[in-house]
Protein backbone atom coordinates (compact mmCIF):
# COMPACT_ATOMS: atom_id res chain seq x y z
CA UNK A 1 0.00 0.00 0.00
CA UNK A 2 1.57 3.33 -1.05
CA UNK A 3 1.85 5.98 2.03
CA UNK A 4 1.66 9.76 1.46
CA UNK A 5 1.92 12.68 3.56
CA UNK A 6 1.49 16.09 2.27
CA UNK A 7 2.88 18.84 3.46
CA UNK A 8 2.30 17.60 7.42
CA UNK A 9 2.88 20.19 10.15
CA UNK A 10 2.51 19.12 14.62
CA UNK A 11 2.77 21.05 16.69
CA UNK A 12 1.89 19.39 20.37
CA UNK A 13 0.15 21.05 23.21
CA UNK A 14 -0.24 24.10 20.94
CA UNK A 15 -1.29 27.31 22.38
CA UNK A 16 -0.11 26.62 25.88
CA UNK A 17 3.39 27.38 27.21
CA UNK A 18 4.58 23.88 26.81
CA UNK A 19 3.58 24.44 22.91
CA UNK A 20 6.51 21.81 21.07
CA UNK A 21 6.52 21.86 17.41
CA UNK A 22 7.71 18.28 16.59
CA UNK A 23 7.45 18.24 12.09
CA UNK A 24 7.17 21.19 9.90
CA UNK A 25 6.07 21.24 6.16
CA UNK A 26 7.36 17.33 5.68
CA UNK A 27 6.04 15.68 2.06
CA UNK A 28 6.83 11.93 1.67
CA UNK A 29 5.57 9.33 0.00
CA UNK A 30 6.08 5.33 0.79
CA UNK A 31 5.91 3.09 -2.27
CA UNK A 32 4.12 -0.19 -1.99
CA UNK A 33 6.24 -2.91 -1.22
CA UNK A 34 9.71 -0.92 -0.39
CA UNK A 35 11.85 -0.86 2.78
CA UNK A 36 12.27 2.97 3.68
CA UNK A 37 14.58 3.96 6.91
CA UNK A 38 13.80 7.18 8.71
CA UNK A 39 17.09 8.61 10.28
CA UNK A 40 17.71 11.29 12.41
CA UNK A 41 19.34 12.37 15.79
CA UNK A 42 16.76 11.98 18.56
CA UNK A 43 14.04 14.32 19.36
CA UNK A 44 14.07 15.08 15.51
CA UNK A 45 10.60 14.20 14.83
CA UNK A 46 10.94 10.51 13.84
CA UNK A 47 8.37 9.06 16.04
CA UNK A 48 6.34 11.79 15.51
CA UNK A 49 6.00 11.14 11.89
CA UNK A 50 5.70 7.68 11.92
CA UNK A 51 2.49 7.56 14.38
CA UNK A 52 1.15 10.18 11.86
CA UNK A 53 2.17 8.08 8.91
CA UNK A 54 0.09 5.09 11.05
CA UNK A 55 -2.88 7.24 11.13
CA UNK A 56 -2.75 6.94 15.33
CA UNK A 57 -1.66 10.57 15.38
CA UNK A 58 -3.50 13.19 13.58
CA UNK A 59 -1.35 16.25 11.97
CA UNK A 60 -1.94 19.83 13.32
CA UNK A 61 -2.16 20.47 9.32
CA UNK A 62 -1.52 18.75 6.26
CA UNK A 63 -2.74 15.89 4.43
CA UNK A 64 -2.50 11.58 5.10
CA UNK A 65 -3.29 9.36 2.22
CA UNK A 66 -3.39 5.57 2.72
CA UNK A 67 -3.41 3.96 -0.46
CA UNK A 68 -6.77 6.03 -2.32
CA UNK A 69 -8.11 6.56 0.89
CA UNK A 70 -7.12 9.98 2.94
CA UNK A 71 -6.73 9.39 6.58
CA UNK A 72 -7.96 12.06 9.43
CA UNK A 73 -9.76 11.63 12.94
CA UNK A 74 -12.71 10.96 11.64
CA UNK A 75 -11.56 8.56 9.14
CA UNK A 76 -9.40 6.11 10.64
CA UNK A 77 -7.36 3.54 8.53
CA UNK A 78 -9.86 0.15 8.36
CA UNK A 79 -8.31 -1.92 11.02
CA UNK A 80 -5.84 -4.12 10.43
CA UNK A 81 -4.34 -2.47 7.33
CA UNK A 82 -1.55 -0.81 9.00
CA UNK A 83 0.61 -2.16 11.58
CA UNK A 84 2.37 -0.13 14.08
CA UNK A 85 4.97 -0.97 16.50
CA UNK A 86 5.90 1.92 18.80
CA UNK A 87 8.86 1.82 20.81
CA UNK A 88 9.47 -0.82 23.11
CA UNK A 89 6.86 -2.66 21.97
CA UNK A 90 6.67 -5.39 24.34
CA UNK A 91 5.41 -3.20 26.92
CA UNK A 92 1.50 -3.47 25.72
CA UNK A 93 2.15 -7.25 26.33
CA UNK A 94 -0.86 -8.52 28.73
CA UNK A 95 -2.39 -11.68 27.88
CA UNK A 96 -1.47 -14.85 29.71
CA UNK A 97 0.28 -16.36 26.93
CA UNK A 98 2.10 -15.75 24.08
CA UNK A 99 -0.09 -17.53 22.09
CA UNK A 100 -2.96 -15.49 22.68
CA UNK A 101 -1.32 -12.52 23.08
CA UNK A 102 -0.29 -12.67 19.36
CA UNK A 103 -3.59 -13.90 18.45
CA UNK A 104 -5.11 -10.87 19.96
CA UNK A 105 -5.59 -8.78 16.57
CA UNK A 106 -7.05 -11.67 14.94
CA UNK A 107 -9.40 -12.59 16.83
CA UNK A 108 -10.45 -9.24 16.62
CA UNK A 109 -10.83 -9.48 13.49
CA UNK A 110 -13.84 -12.12 13.97
CA UNK A 111 -11.42 -14.34 12.11
CA UNK A 112 -12.27 -17.95 12.57
CA UNK A 113 -9.96 -20.24 14.71
CA UNK A 114 -8.43 -22.10 11.92
CA UNK A 115 -7.13 -19.12 9.79
CA UNK A 116 -6.46 -17.55 13.81
CA UNK A 117 -3.97 -20.49 14.07
CA UNK A 118 -2.76 -20.03 10.74
CA UNK A 119 -1.21 -16.41 11.47
CA UNK A 120 -0.14 -16.93 15.16
CA UNK A 121 2.36 -20.14 13.82
CA UNK A 122 3.45 -17.70 10.68
CA UNK A 123 3.80 -14.24 12.65
CA UNK A 124 5.49 -16.46 15.27
CA UNK A 125 7.94 -18.32 12.76
CA UNK A 126 8.61 -14.59 10.74
CA UNK A 127 10.22 -13.63 14.02
CA UNK A 128 11.50 -16.75 14.58
CA UNK A 129 10.26 -18.34 17.14
CA UNK A 130 8.86 -22.03 17.39
CA UNK A 131 4.94 -21.53 17.75
CA UNK A 132 4.55 -25.20 19.63
CA UNK A 133 7.68 -24.60 22.43
CA UNK A 134 6.90 -20.94 22.91
CA UNK A 135 2.93 -20.63 22.85
CA UNK A 136 2.18 -21.67 26.03
CA UNK A 137 4.43 -19.76 27.94
CA UNK A 138 3.55 -16.13 30.06
CA UNK A 139 5.03 -13.73 27.95
CA UNK A 140 6.09 -11.94 31.16
CA UNK A 141 8.45 -14.89 31.68
CA UNK A 142 11.09 -14.28 28.59
CA UNK A 143 13.63 -12.21 28.03
CA UNK A 144 13.48 -8.53 26.56
CA UNK A 145 14.67 -9.86 23.15
CA UNK A 146 11.72 -12.37 22.69
CA UNK A 147 9.05 -10.54 24.49
CA UNK A 148 10.28 -7.78 21.22
CA UNK A 149 9.89 -10.93 19.27
CA UNK A 150 6.24 -11.82 20.72
CA UNK A 151 5.37 -8.16 20.35
CA UNK A 152 6.20 -8.25 16.43
CA UNK A 153 4.43 -11.51 15.91
CA UNK A 154 1.56 -9.52 17.84
CA UNK A 155 1.67 -6.98 15.01
CA UNK A 156 2.75 -9.45 12.12
CA UNK A 157 -0.69 -11.28 12.59
CA UNK A 158 -2.78 -8.98 11.82
CA UNK A 159 -1.02 -9.22 8.13
CA UNK A 160 -1.23 -5.68 7.45
CA UNK A 161 -0.07 -3.95 4.28
CA UNK A 162 2.05 -1.86 6.18
CA UNK A 163 4.56 -1.89 8.53
CA UNK A 164 5.49 0.66 10.60
CA UNK A 165 8.64 0.27 13.02
CA UNK A 166 10.01 2.30 15.04
CA UNK A 167 13.49 1.37 16.89
CA UNK A 168 13.07 -1.90 16.95
CA UNK A 169 16.03 -2.98 17.87
CA UNK A 170 16.70 -0.58 20.49
CA UNK A 171 17.88 -2.34 23.76
CA UNK A 172 18.22 -5.87 21.97
CA UNK A 173 21.69 -7.47 22.43
CA UNK A 174 23.90 -7.21 18.91
CA UNK A 175 22.88 -10.82 17.84
CA UNK A 176 19.18 -10.49 18.17
CA UNK A 177 19.46 -7.35 15.98
CA UNK A 178 20.99 -8.50 13.53
CA UNK A 179 18.94 -11.54 13.94
CA UNK A 180 15.39 -9.23 13.52
CA UNK A 181 16.58 -7.22 10.94
CA UNK A 182 17.77 -10.33 8.69
CA UNK A 183 13.86 -11.59 9.74
CA UNK A 184 12.43 -8.51 8.24
CA UNK A 185 14.10 -8.01 5.29
CA UNK A 186 13.12 -11.60 4.35
CA UNK A 187 9.45 -10.89 5.58
CA UNK A 188 9.65 -8.10 3.02
CA UNK A 189 11.01 -9.67 -0.01
CA UNK A 190 8.92 -12.86 0.48
CA UNK A 191 5.16 -11.17 1.05
CA UNK A 192 5.82 -7.55 -0.45
CA UNK A 193 5.08 -5.58 3.07
CA UNK A 194 5.54 -2.05 2.70
CA UNK A 195 8.07 -1.11 6.02
CA UNK A 196 8.99 1.95 7.34
CA UNK A 197 11.57 1.64 9.69
CA UNK A 198 12.96 4.59 12.49
CA UNK A 199 16.43 4.24 13.84
CA UNK A 200 19.66 5.87 14.22
CA UNK A 201 22.11 2.98 13.82
CA UNK A 202 23.31 3.25 10.47
CA UNK A 203 24.65 0.13 9.77
CA UNK A 204 21.13 -1.60 11.02
CA UNK A 205 19.46 0.76 8.15
CA UNK A 206 22.63 0.18 5.29
CA UNK A 207 20.97 -3.41 5.69
CA UNK A 208 17.42 -3.27 6.10
CA UNK A 209 16.77 -0.14 3.69
CA UNK A 210 15.93 0.60 0.09
CA UNK A 211 15.71 4.02 0.55
CA UNK A 212 16.46 6.49 3.21
CA UNK A 213 15.37 9.67 4.42
CA UNK A 214 16.76 12.01 7.28
CA UNK A 215 14.65 13.87 9.37
CA UNK A 216 16.15 16.78 11.73
CA UNK A 217 14.57 19.64 13.91
CA UNK A 218 11.27 18.47 12.56
CA UNK A 219 11.99 18.70 8.93
CA UNK A 220 13.13 16.42 5.76
CA UNK A 221 16.67 17.60 5.12
CA UNK A 222 17.55 15.12 2.59
CA UNK A 223 15.58 11.64 0.68
CA UNK A 224 17.63 9.06 -1.30
CA UNK A 225 18.76 5.66 -2.50
CA UNK A 226 20.36 4.26 1.08
CA UNK A 227 23.63 3.76 -1.02
CA UNK A 228 23.66 7.71 -1.90
CA UNK A 229 22.65 9.07 1.43
CA UNK A 230 24.58 6.25 3.34
CA UNK A 231 28.23 6.96 1.78
CA UNK A 232 27.53 10.84 2.34
CA UNK A 233 29.73 10.85 5.47
CA UNK A 234 29.39 14.93 5.15
CA UNK A 235 25.72 15.04 4.83
CA UNK A 236 25.68 12.71 7.86
CA UNK A 237 27.69 14.34 10.52
CA UNK A 238 25.95 17.84 9.95
CA UNK A 239 22.74 15.45 11.27
CA UNK A 240 24.75 14.16 13.93
CA UNK A 241 24.66 10.61 12.32
CA UNK A 242 27.55 8.35 12.21
CA UNK A 243 28.14 6.77 8.63
CA UNK A 244 27.96 2.46 8.51
CA UNK A 245 31.37 1.02 9.89
CA UNK A 246 32.07 0.23 6.38
CA UNK A 247 31.75 3.48 4.66
CA UNK A 248 33.77 4.65 7.34
CA UNK A 249 36.31 1.64 6.69
CA UNK A 250 36.54 2.47 3.07
CA UNK A 251 37.56 6.43 3.66
CA UNK A 252 40.12 5.13 5.87
CA UNK A 253 41.37 3.20 3.62
CA UNK A 254 40.99 5.92 1.06
CA UNK A 255 43.02 8.32 2.92
CA UNK A 256 45.39 5.53 4.19
CA UNK A 257 46.56 4.61 0.25
CA UNK A 258 45.76 7.72 -1.05
CA UNK A 259 44.17 6.13 -3.70
CA UNK A 260 40.20 6.65 -3.42
CA UNK A 261 38.09 3.62 -2.87
CA UNK A 262 34.37 3.50 -3.66
CA UNK A 263 32.16 3.24 -0.27
CA UNK A 264 31.10 -0.20 0.27
CA UNK A 265 27.42 -0.99 2.26
CA UNK A 266 27.89 -4.06 3.31
CA UNK A 267 30.55 -6.70 4.98
CA UNK A 268 30.38 -8.62 1.57
CA UNK A 269 30.81 -5.53 -0.71
CA UNK A 270 33.88 -4.50 1.53
CA UNK A 271 35.86 -7.72 0.98
CA UNK A 272 34.91 -7.64 -2.74
CA UNK A 273 36.74 -4.24 -3.22
CA UNK A 274 39.59 -5.47 -0.70
CA UNK A 275 40.35 -7.90 -2.98
CA UNK A 276 39.95 -6.73 -6.36
CA UNK A 277 42.58 -3.87 -4.64
CA UNK A 278 44.87 -6.68 -3.62
CA UNK A 279 44.29 -8.60 -7.20
CA UNK A 280 45.74 -4.87 -8.52
CA UNK A 281 48.37 -4.98 -6.07
CA UNK A 282 49.91 -8.27 -7.25
CA UNK B 1 -10.34 10.06 23.13
CA UNK B 2 -7.08 12.24 23.12
CA UNK B 3 -6.05 11.53 26.85
CA UNK B 4 -2.59 13.25 26.04
CA UNK B 5 -4.85 16.85 26.36
CA UNK B 6 -5.61 16.31 29.74
CA UNK B 7 -4.15 18.28 32.46
CA UNK B 8 -4.72 17.70 35.79
CA UNK B 9 -2.87 20.18 37.88
CA UNK B 10 -0.04 20.62 35.77
CA UNK B 11 2.14 24.05 36.79
CA UNK B 12 1.33 26.84 34.53
CA UNK B 13 4.25 28.13 34.78
CA UNK B 14 4.26 32.17 35.11
CA UNK B 15 5.63 35.08 37.72
CA UNK B 16 2.15 36.77 38.89
CA UNK B 17 1.56 37.47 42.67
CA UNK B 18 0.17 33.69 43.33
CA UNK B 19 3.07 32.04 41.65
CA UNK B 20 5.89 34.01 44.04
CA UNK B 21 3.48 33.99 47.30
CA UNK B 22 4.98 31.48 49.72
CA UNK B 23 3.72 27.84 49.22
CA UNK B 24 2.59 27.57 52.77
CA UNK B 25 0.42 30.06 52.52
CA UNK B 26 -1.20 28.88 49.57
CA UNK B 27 -1.44 25.59 50.93
CA UNK B 28 -2.83 26.39 53.80
CA UNK B 29 -5.46 29.17 52.36
CA UNK B 30 -6.83 26.10 49.43
CA UNK B 31 -7.54 23.81 52.87
CA UNK B 32 -9.16 26.70 54.69
CA UNK B 33 -11.17 27.01 51.67
CA UNK B 34 -12.36 24.20 51.19
CA UNK B 35 -13.50 23.86 55.40
CA UNK B 36 -15.27 27.10 54.45
CA UNK B 37 -16.95 25.38 51.33
CA UNK B 38 -18.52 22.74 53.35
CA UNK B 39 -19.59 25.19 56.09
CA UNK B 40 -21.03 27.74 53.91
CA UNK B 41 -24.72 27.06 52.68
CA UNK B 42 -26.99 28.87 50.15
CA UNK B 43 -26.09 30.19 46.59
CA UNK B 44 -24.99 33.58 47.97
CA UNK B 45 -22.08 32.28 50.04
CA UNK B 46 -20.92 30.18 47.18
CA UNK B 47 -21.16 33.15 44.69
CA UNK B 48 -19.01 34.99 46.88
CA UNK B 49 -16.49 32.53 47.64
CA UNK B 50 -16.58 32.05 43.52
CA UNK B 51 -16.15 35.73 42.92
CA UNK B 52 -13.15 34.97 45.04
CA UNK B 53 -11.34 32.09 43.56
CA UNK B 54 -12.34 33.86 40.07
CA UNK B 55 -10.42 36.96 40.81
CA UNK B 56 -7.10 34.94 41.81
CA UNK B 57 -7.70 32.99 38.77
CA UNK B 58 -7.45 36.45 36.99
CA UNK B 59 -4.63 37.61 39.29
CA UNK B 60 -2.72 34.01 38.97
CA UNK B 61 -2.82 34.85 34.83
CA UNK B 62 -4.01 31.22 34.08
CA UNK B 63 -5.73 31.51 30.31
CA UNK B 64 -9.06 30.23 30.26
CA UNK B 65 -8.65 27.14 27.97
CA UNK B 66 -6.22 25.96 30.29
CA UNK B 67 -8.75 26.26 33.00
CA UNK B 68 -11.21 24.01 31.26
CA UNK B 69 -8.70 21.57 30.10
CA UNK B 70 -8.09 20.53 33.88
CA UNK B 71 -11.56 20.51 34.67
CA UNK B 72 -12.41 18.11 31.45
CA UNK B 73 -11.40 14.75 33.62
CA UNK B 74 -13.93 15.85 36.22
CA UNK B 75 -16.68 16.97 33.93
CA UNK B 76 -18.40 13.96 34.32
CA UNK B 77 -18.45 13.67 37.61
CA UNK B 78 -19.89 16.90 37.98
CA UNK B 79 -23.43 15.48 35.59
CA UNK B 80 -23.68 12.94 37.06
CA UNK B 81 -24.04 14.69 40.24
CA UNK B 82 -26.48 17.03 38.85
CA UNK B 83 -28.97 14.61 37.21
CA UNK B 84 -28.45 12.40 40.39
CA UNK B 85 -30.43 14.66 41.92
CA UNK B 86 -32.24 16.59 39.21
CA UNK B 87 -33.99 13.18 38.25
CA UNK B 88 -34.07 11.01 41.78
CA UNK B 89 -34.93 13.23 44.46
CA UNK B 90 -38.87 12.80 44.65
CA UNK B 91 -40.85 16.24 45.70
CA UNK B 92 -42.30 18.54 44.12
CA UNK B 93 -42.14 17.97 40.22
CA UNK B 94 -40.84 20.92 38.26
CA UNK B 95 -41.36 19.55 34.84
CA UNK B 96 -40.90 17.07 32.61
CA UNK B 97 -38.40 15.84 30.78
CA UNK B 98 -39.78 13.51 28.38
CA UNK B 99 -41.12 10.79 30.33
CA UNK B 100 -38.25 11.47 33.13
CA UNK B 101 -39.19 14.23 36.05
CA UNK B 102 -37.07 17.10 37.34
CA UNK B 103 -37.69 17.71 41.32
CA UNK B 104 -37.52 21.50 41.99
CA UNK B 105 -35.81 20.12 45.05
CA UNK B 106 -33.04 18.30 43.39
CA UNK B 107 -32.38 20.40 40.80
CA UNK B 108 -31.41 23.24 43.40
CA UNK B 109 -29.78 20.70 45.63
CA UNK B 110 -28.22 19.72 42.52
CA UNK B 111 -26.89 22.71 41.29
CA UNK B 112 -25.36 23.51 44.73
CA UNK B 113 -23.53 20.55 44.97
CA UNK B 114 -22.73 20.74 41.65
CA UNK B 115 -21.14 24.26 42.37
CA UNK B 116 -19.40 23.29 45.17
CA UNK B 117 -17.38 20.39 43.60
CA UNK B 118 -16.71 22.37 41.18
CA UNK B 119 -15.22 25.29 43.61
CA UNK B 120 -13.66 22.24 44.93
CA UNK B 121 -11.88 20.94 41.93
CA UNK B 122 -10.90 25.10 41.15
CA UNK B 123 -9.00 25.59 44.64
CA UNK B 124 -6.89 22.65 44.77
CA UNK B 125 -6.20 23.01 40.91
CA UNK B 126 -5.20 26.81 41.57
CA UNK B 127 -2.81 25.19 43.90
CA UNK B 128 -0.91 23.15 41.64
CA UNK B 129 -1.52 25.33 38.70
CA UNK B 130 0.55 28.25 40.52
CA UNK B 131 3.41 25.99 42.31
CA UNK B 132 6.19 23.60 41.23
CA UNK B 133 6.35 20.50 43.04
CA UNK B 134 9.21 21.07 43.91
CA UNK B 135 8.12 23.70 46.15
CA UNK B 136 4.69 22.03 46.41
CA UNK B 137 7.00 18.90 48.58
CA UNK B 138 9.20 21.73 50.54
CA UNK B 139 6.01 23.12 51.56
CA UNK B 140 3.69 20.16 52.50
CA UNK B 141 7.24 18.80 54.53
CA UNK B 142 7.61 21.75 56.31
CA UNK B 143 3.54 22.28 57.14
CA UNK B 144 3.83 18.65 58.81
CA UNK B 145 6.68 18.47 60.75
CA UNK B 146 5.16 18.99 63.99
CA UNK B 147 4.08 15.30 63.35
CA UNK B 148 7.30 14.17 62.80
CA UNK B 149 7.56 14.77 66.87
CA UNK B 150 4.96 12.00 66.86
CA UNK B 151 6.96 9.48 65.08
CA UNK B 152 4.69 10.13 61.81
CA UNK B 153 7.44 10.27 58.87
CA UNK B 154 6.09 13.82 57.27
CA UNK B 155 9.10 14.45 54.88
CA UNK B 156 8.71 10.97 53.06
CA UNK B 157 4.53 11.64 53.49
CA UNK B 158 5.26 14.59 51.67
CA UNK B 159 7.27 13.63 49.29
CA UNK B 160 4.97 10.45 47.94
CA UNK B 161 2.49 13.04 47.35
CA UNK B 162 4.49 15.04 45.47
CA UNK B 163 5.90 12.08 43.19
CA UNK B 164 2.42 10.71 42.96
CA UNK B 165 1.36 14.77 41.58
CA UNK B 166 4.89 14.40 39.39
CA UNK B 167 3.69 10.81 38.03
CA UNK B 168 0.12 11.92 36.39
CA UNK B 169 1.64 13.41 33.19
CA UNK B 170 3.92 10.73 32.80
CA UNK B 171 1.04 7.76 33.44
CA UNK B 172 -1.09 9.92 31.37
CA UNK B 173 1.48 9.88 28.28
CA UNK B 174 2.13 6.29 28.89
CA UNK B 175 -1.94 5.67 28.64
CA UNK B 176 -2.12 7.69 25.57
CA UNK B 177 0.49 5.14 23.92
CA UNK B 178 -0.53 1.91 24.97
CA UNK B 179 -4.00 2.99 23.64
CA UNK B 180 -2.61 3.61 20.51
CA UNK B 181 -0.36 0.94 20.12
CA UNK B 182 -3.56 -1.62 21.47
CA UNK B 183 -6.11 0.32 19.19
CA UNK B 184 -3.70 -0.46 16.27
CA UNK B 185 -4.21 -4.01 16.71
CA UNK B 186 -7.82 -3.98 17.22
CA UNK B 187 -8.37 -3.03 20.73
CA UNK B 188 -12.10 -1.37 21.76
CA UNK B 189 -11.46 0.85 24.39
CA UNK B 190 -15.03 2.57 24.35
CA UNK B 191 -18.17 2.31 23.04
CA UNK B 192 -20.11 -1.53 23.30
CA UNK B 193 -21.41 -2.82 26.08
CA UNK B 194 -20.53 -2.60 29.58
CA UNK B 195 -18.86 -6.02 29.99
CA UNK B 196 -16.96 -5.47 26.26
CA UNK B 197 -15.51 -2.24 27.53
CA UNK B 198 -14.35 -3.78 30.87
CA UNK B 199 -12.83 -6.66 28.92
CA UNK B 200 -11.71 -3.83 26.35
CA UNK B 201 -9.30 -2.18 29.10
CA UNK B 202 -7.62 -5.09 30.25
CA UNK B 203 -5.20 -4.93 27.56
CA UNK B 204 -4.14 -1.37 28.71
CA UNK B 205 -4.86 -1.90 32.27
CA UNK B 206 -1.96 -4.87 32.68
CA UNK B 207 0.84 -2.94 30.25
CA UNK B 208 0.20 0.17 32.78
CA UNK B 209 0.35 -1.63 36.25
CA UNK B 210 3.23 -3.30 34.49
CA UNK B 211 5.04 -0.51 34.06
CA UNK B 212 3.94 1.43 37.07
CA UNK B 213 5.98 -1.39 38.98
CA UNK B 214 8.58 -0.79 37.36
CA UNK B 215 8.58 2.74 36.97
CA UNK B 216 8.46 2.68 41.37
CA UNK B 217 11.63 0.42 41.31
CA UNK B 218 13.61 2.11 39.17
CA UNK B 219 12.75 5.54 41.09
CA UNK B 220 13.51 3.86 44.39
CA UNK B 221 17.14 2.11 43.20
CA UNK B 222 18.26 5.70 41.77
CA UNK B 223 17.12 7.62 45.11
CA UNK B 224 18.65 4.79 46.93
CA UNK B 225 21.83 4.87 44.81
CA UNK B 226 21.97 8.97 45.18
CA UNK B 227 22.07 8.40 48.72
CA UNK B 228 18.47 9.21 49.52
CA UNK B 229 17.85 8.58 53.52
CA UNK B 230 14.39 10.16 54.02
CA UNK B 231 14.10 13.27 55.97
CA UNK B 232 16.70 13.22 58.33
CA UNK B 233 19.38 15.69 58.20
CA UNK B 234 18.33 17.17 54.88
CA UNK B 235 18.82 20.60 54.13
CA UNK B 236 17.22 23.23 51.70
CA UNK B 237 18.90 25.38 48.86
CA UNK B 238 15.66 27.22 48.74
CA UNK B 239 14.56 28.70 52.11
CA UNK B 240 11.10 29.44 52.47
CA UNK B 241 9.85 32.46 53.96
CA UNK B 242 6.92 34.42 54.66
CA UNK B 243 6.25 38.09 53.20
CA UNK B 244 4.27 40.98 52.98
CA UNK B 245 3.20 39.59 49.93
CA UNK B 246 1.56 36.60 52.01
CA UNK B 247 0.00 38.89 54.88
CA UNK B 248 -1.62 40.99 51.88
CA UNK B 249 -2.76 37.29 50.29
CA UNK B 250 -3.68 35.79 53.24
CA UNK B 251 -5.92 38.68 54.76
CA UNK B 252 -7.70 39.01 51.68
CA UNK B 253 -8.52 35.11 51.55
CA UNK B 254 -9.65 35.59 55.01
CA UNK B 255 -11.66 38.13 54.06
CA UNK B 256 -13.73 36.99 51.63
CA UNK B 257 -13.99 33.25 53.34
CA UNK B 258 -15.57 35.56 56.31
CA UNK B 259 -17.78 37.42 54.34
CA UNK B 260 -19.34 34.41 52.70
CA UNK B 261 -19.17 32.30 56.16
CA UNK B 262 -21.22 35.94 57.13
CA UNK B 263 -23.62 35.67 53.96
CA UNK B 264 -23.60 31.63 54.34
CA UNK B 265 -25.21 32.44 57.88
CA UNK B 266 -27.88 34.61 57.09
CA UNK B 267 -29.98 31.95 55.35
Amino acid sequence: MRLELENVSMVYQSGTPFSARALEDVSLTVEPGERLAVAGPVGSGKSTLLAILAGVETPTSGRVIHGTREISRRQTPPPGSIGLAFQSPENCLFEKTVYSDVSFAPRRQGLDGLEVRRRVENALAAVGMDPASMGQRSPFSLSIGEQRRVALAGVLAMEPRALLLDEPTAYLDPAARRDLIRQLVELNEQTGVTMVMVGHDMDELARFAGRLVIIDGGRKVAEGRAEIILTDSALLARHSLDPPGTVEFCSLLSAAMGDQVAPALSEEQTIETLMQIMEGKC
Amino acid sequence: MQVSNMVVGQYYPGTSILHRVDPRTKIIAACAFVIVLFMVNGFEGLAVMGAGLAAVIALAGIPLPWLWRGLKPVLFLLVITLAFQMFLSGGEELWRLGPVPVYRNGLVQGAFLTARLLLLVLSGSILTFSTPPVLLTDALGRLMEPLAKLKIPAYELALMMTIALRFIPTLVMEVDRIIKAQKARGAVTSGGGLLVRARGIMPVLVPLFVMSFRHADELALAMESRCWRGGRGRTIRRKLAFSKKDAVFATAVLAVLAASLWIGRLQ
